[in-house]
């Protein structure tokens, strides 16, 4: 993730970031340390503190790592010994900007005057705050350290929660899809594309206001989001779910009653929550459900896939949304969740249809993206899942007739994922080309359309992944696809890995999908009936 | 990035690439097939000009993601191994999930049973996840203390708790929507107890007074919003946009062209389903109607087999002498049939029943009064029409004698005649027996015939006149053509003086009280009728049947017999006739 303030400050005025020696007690929200992290010392910015058992305990978000490795640590973590950095103070030419912009980032930058620089001591912030007393998460905003100016916080971003005890505000950051000025990156050499985007300032974009942000998820229909959405802080701590207890990576608006739980027990098949033990328990013993409440449209020996419409399963479809939010950091919950579709991959035992992942899809997708948002659950994670997801999501394209592509931005482990897949998926395709024309059937050349008609990829994903692949080369006056070593290694490693775990490939047989594209009236799309 | 760079502008400026066309075929080659030169300069000038917007392509990644440390170790793996260097693959770190220590199969019990085909399922989770109030700890310290006053058989339950809970908190949240907001006071029980009845039965409202006050209580200290911990929805406050925890917002209505046909349509549809919403709502209301009736018919029932039970019983202990009879009243009777009052229901269909009080019926005629009532008009406008008549007809003599219906045409031969004023010429000699035939007579029988049947209908008529106590005769043929003769006009005045066998004779041919005259059909052209009445009435009977004439009149004579009379005289048909 983008550091909030780093990009900002070293492009835009790296010359006023004010370091400087700390103390436990200077330090304050917003503040940049090292922290030991993994046997090593990161840069790490305060986004809040809480006092328990009355030793204090930092949230920190470590740069260039994201967020969901954002975690709780006690002071003992944090190297003093080098400089800090001060959060930045609010420009004057800024302030001015403020009433004008809608949603700017210097709104919610703190009203500092000079003489306010010196820091506050984390106590004042802790006391302050009506509940701080209590174990549970006390968490002041991001940077309105000063506790009496909270309720007045400029901007609609960071105004604090109705809720006592937290208030969790949107990050400020203004970055957003890039618009097409920025520099390109260049898939050729990443690391150069990281610093070269590094290098481009985020501020030459046109930023993204509030308004239009929630004018484009009304219209377009999305389920992803704006950073500026995202909450900062993880209001939840331990979740169990089914026979699994886990961390959640990210916030997601469960009852604000909930981050005072130690543990949010959800149950397995109604996805259901529980701030209590005795309450789930409760709910377990009336809970008859034993799979996603939908109609199953295919099934091999492994999984099985349960079709859920939104509109109809809305109390099922926004619980597993709560849940998919604990783990997609743009995902958004903004608007509910009736235009959308549900995939949900299960496995089977005698207990029930385990929920593996899904992915929703829209109804109707203006931009002809197949997939809106994808989870396999962290406890099913590197099995070989996400790719059976995205297989299945482009075997429905298959039967719609359509090209499909997921829904952009991807997260980063969404993006490996389709990397993956893609290139997987056009090497068999080309393999099983070179192996026809080889045996008689049909020419020898293949072109990118065809390439994606057989794949049910959009031409944009192959040239892609050919581009990504390096296969994609000139050649004696003319563009030709090699199939490089590179790719047949990959290939042959990944036949050698699944024979050594005794596994046979899990793929989607066409023949076991019971499914036909599901067609809504106008009514239902006018009316959201 | 140097090297790629500079290698890039040394490949542009050595071959001067086409633009890739996707629609056109490429050939796919191994690594080997490739010349060398062209693979060093091509490995490092893969990008070939698609076409496709760069920033497109960063649309992939968030820009934030893409400076992640983890993400862009792990595309540079990829990346490096794309191009042929030896790289392990790279996992981005995240938090791993841990078995639970849960007692997993006591919670989740192991229920499912896959079924054959693939599972269709349209429950909801309200509909699955049974009760959606959860005892809580606090729920459960309340419960065993107001059980422990309780005898272990009136104590409640866990599920009745919840249970009731639920209708606490369903009600209030339908009373007071907005409570979240608004903070009213909290519903008072009373007002909890008129929705009661459609969560709880009798058995669980006996806890529902002492549970309220818990309730209650927890209401207040909870601020009077829900107990069931539910998420935030939009207020319409300006608060939401920025609160994080307001989700699942109403997504606005899209847009749509509006015209005016559409808007007539959707106003039809929406007419029509009001329509037949409505419908169905009042055929709902009908069929409670008649369930409720049905429930009364079988209290009905019921108490009717109990009093006859209990009769059954008293008569048990009855002397013997008294235990026959009244067995009508231990059965049901089967209800006598009265298809009269069925056909006077019939128009009784459309009449709505249940808007007034008293039985429809009275209002309606009977069938029986309603004919009665036409008979009496028809027979009305018939006296009124022969009194019109007779009116009309004042001042003229009426010769006719049967005004209304004049006599038929038809059977001259069947009038009756005068049996006094006819003298029966003689006939001539040289007429026998055998001339009874088609004899050569036809000539003279034809014009007899002529001349006497105008005699005769001249002073046929008139049987109620002057000479109506004149006796009448008349022929006529009866089935298989046998011949009959018709008498009129034999009173017997002086009854009483005939001899009582002769009396019992005639008994039955007294046909005083006979209003209509009978009339008879027969066709005065055919030839057999022509025939007959040429050999009769000139005067050529057969002297068989002058006698049997002669006799018979001299008989009814003798005896005085005045009354005029028909009698039959069965004489055989003469077979001469036919031809
Ligand atoms: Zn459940």
């Amino acid at each position: 993730m983008a550091p909030r303030d780093g990009s900002q400050e070293r492009t835009g005025t790296p010359d006023t970031v004010e370091k400087g020696m700390a103390t436990i007690n200077t330090l304050r929200i917003g503040v940049k340390a090292f922290v030991e992290k993994d046997g090593e010392k990161r840069k790490a910015e305060i986004l809040s503190i809480q006092r328990k058992k009355g030793e204090p305990n930092y949230y920190v978000h470590y740069e260039e790592f994201n967020k969901r490795l954002d975690e709780w640590i006690p002071a003992s973590r944090l190297d003093l010994s080098q400089e800090v950095e001060w959060p930045q103070p609010e420009a004057p030419t800024k302030k001015s900007q403020k009433s004008t912009a809608p949603a700017p980032k210097s709104a919610t930058l703190p009203k500092q005057t000079a003489g306010q620089k010196h820091p506050r001591t984390s106590n004042t912030v802790a006391t302050s705050r009506k509940n701080s007393e209590s174990p549970e998460l006390s968490t002041t905003t991001g940077n309105a350290a000063k506790p009496a100016r909270s309720p007045l916080v400029g901007g609609k971003e960071n105004r604090p929660g109705s809720d006592r005890s937290i208030s969790v505000i949107a990050p400020e950051i203004t970055t957003d899809t890039p618009k097409g000025e920025d520099s390109e990156l260049d898939l050729v050499d990443i690391q150069d594309a990281a610093a070269a985007a590094k290098a481009s300032n985020p501020q030459h974009q046109a930023p993204y206001s509030r308004e239009e942000e929630i004018e484009k998820l009304r219209t377009g229909g999305s389920m992803t989001q704006n950073q500026t959405e995202i909450s900062r802080v993880r209001n939840l701590g331990h979740i169990q779910l089914g026979a699994f207890e886990m961390e959640p990576w990210y916030f997601s608006p469960y009852p604000s009653t909930f981050t005072a739980a130690e543990t949010v027990y959800i149950c397995e098949f109604c996805l259901s929550y529980f701030d209590s033990n005795q309450t789930f328990t409760r709910h377990r013993a009336k809970c008859t459900l034993l799979h996603p409440p939908g109609n199953e449209i295919y099934r091999d020996s492994s999984v099985s896939f349960f079709e859920i419409d939104g509109r109809r399963q809305r109390r099922w479809c926004r619980n597993l949304c709560l849940l998919s939010k604990l783990f997609l950091d743009h995902k958004t919950l903004y608007y509910d969740v009736d235009p959308f579709l549900f995939y949900c991959m299960t496995t089977r035992d005698e207990h029930g249809c385990h929920l593996v992942g899904y992915f929703s899809k829209e109804k109707e997708s203006a931009e002809g993206y197949n997939v809106a948002c994808i989870l396999t659950l962290p406890q099913y994670q590197r099995k070989g899942y996400g790719k059976l997801l995205i297989a299945f999501s482009y075997e429905l394209s298959k039967r719609e007739g359509k090209l499909g592509s997921p829904e952009k931005p991807l997260s980063d482990l969404g993006l490996l994922g389709y990397r993956a897949y893609w290139a997987e998926t056009v090497t068999d395709v080309l393999l099983d080309h070179e192996k026809n024309s080889k045996d008689g059937k049909g020419s020898s050349e293949i072109s990118v359309e065809e390439i994606g008609a057989l794949s049910a990829m959009t031409t944009n994903d192959v040239l892609h992944t050919l581009q990504n692949l390096n296969m994609l080369r000139y050649s004696k006056g003319q563009h030709v696809i090699v199939l490089t070593e590179a790719v047949l290694e990959a290939k042959e490693k990944a036949k050698a890995k699944e024979k050594a775990k005794g596994l046979t490939k899990r793929r989607i047989e066409p023949a076991r999908l019971m499914w036909k594209p599901p067609v809504f009236t106008a009514s239902s799309r006018t009316w959201n009936w | 990035m140097t090297r790629a760079t500079t290698a890039a502008a040394l490949g542009s400026q050595r071959i001067r690439q086409r633009k890739l066309n996707t629609r056109n075929g490429l050939g796919i080659v191994r690594e080997d097939e490739l010349e060398p030169i062209d693979d060093e300069l091509q490995r490092n000038v893969p990008r070939i000009d698609t076409g496709i917007e760069k920033a497109e392509e960063q649309q992939v990644i968030p820009i934030s993601s893409a400076l992640e440390h983890h993400l862009q170790a792990a595309l540079s793996a990829s990346q490096a191994a794309a191009i042929g260097g030896k790289v392990a693959q790279i996992y981005i770190p995240t938090p791993d999930a841990v078995p639970s220590s849960i007692d997993y199969e006591k919670l989740y019990p192991l229920k499912y049973k896959q079924p054959h085909s693939y599972i269709r399922f349209s429950s909801t989770v309200e509909d699955v996840a049974g009760c959606p109030y959860d005892l809580d700890e606090e729920d459960e310290v309340f419960l065993r203390s107001m059980n422990k006053r309780k005898n272990a058989s009136t104590q409640c339950s866990d599920v009745v708790f919840e249970e009731i809970m639920n209708c606490f908190e369903e009600t209030a949240q339908s009373q007071q929507p907005w409570a979240a907001v608004d903070s009213p006071p909290v519903i008072s029980y009373e007002t909890t107890e008129e929705t009661m009845d459609d969560y709880l039965d009798y058995a669980q409202k006996r806890f529902s007074k002492e549970i309220y006050e818990h309730w209650k209580t927890r209401r207040l200290e909870a601020g009077n919003k829900s107990l069931i911990q539910g998420l935030k929805f939009e207020t319409g406050a300006d608060t939401d946009d920025a609160d994080p925890y307001v989700c699942f917002r109403r997504r606005e209505v899209r847009q749509i062209r509006k015209t005016r046909g559409r808007d007539a349509h959707s106003a039809e549809k929406l007419k029509k389903l009001r329509k037949e919403l409505e419908e169905s709502r009042e055929l709902l209301a009908m069929i409670k109607q008649r369930e409720l009736h049905k429930r009364e018919q079988l209290e009905v029932e019921r108490q009717l087999f109990e009093q006859r039970t209990n009769l059954r019983q008293v008569k048990q202990n009855l002397p013997d002498q008294y235990k026959q009879g009244d067995e009508d009243i231990l059965i049901n009777q089967k209800p006598k049939k009265k298809p009269l009052e069925i056909t006077q229901r019939m128009p009784n269909i459309q009449i709505p029943r249940r808007t007034d009080g008293r039985p429809a019926e009275s209002d309606l005629l009977h069938l029986s009064e309603w004919h009665a009532e036409r008979e009496r008009e028809i027979s009305e406008a018939i006296e009124e029409k022969i009194r019109q008549h007779q009116k009309w007809n004042e001042g003229f003599v009426d010769l006719t004698k049967a005004p209304l219906t004049p006599p038929s045409e038809t059977g001259t031969g069947s009038t009756f005649r005068t049996a006094t004023t006819e003298y029966l010429p003689t006939p001539p000699a040289s007429v026998s027996s055998e001339h009874s035939g088609d004899g050569g007579m036809d000539f003279g029988t034809v014009n007899a015939n002529k001349a006497e049947s105008v005699a005769v209908r001249y002073a046929s008529p008139s049987y109620d006149g002057p000479c109506h106590s004149q006796p009448s005769y008349r022929r006529r043929f009866g089935r298989g053509g046998r011949l009959l003769i018709d008498r009129r006009g034999m009173r017997m005045t002086q009854k009483e003086n005939v001899d009582s066998a002769i009396a019992d004779r005639y008994k039955y041919d007294d046909d005083d009280d006979e209003n209509e005259v009978p009339r008879y059909y027969v066709d005065p052209f055919d030839t057999a009728s022509m025939v007959f009445r040429s050999r009769i009435l000139p005067g050529q009977p057969t002297q068989a049947q002058m006698q049997a004439m002669r006799a018979q009149r001299e008989a009814a004579l003798a005896a005085q017999a005045a009354n005029h009379g028909n009698s039959s005289t069965r004489s055989s048909r003469q077979p001469g006739s036919d031809g």
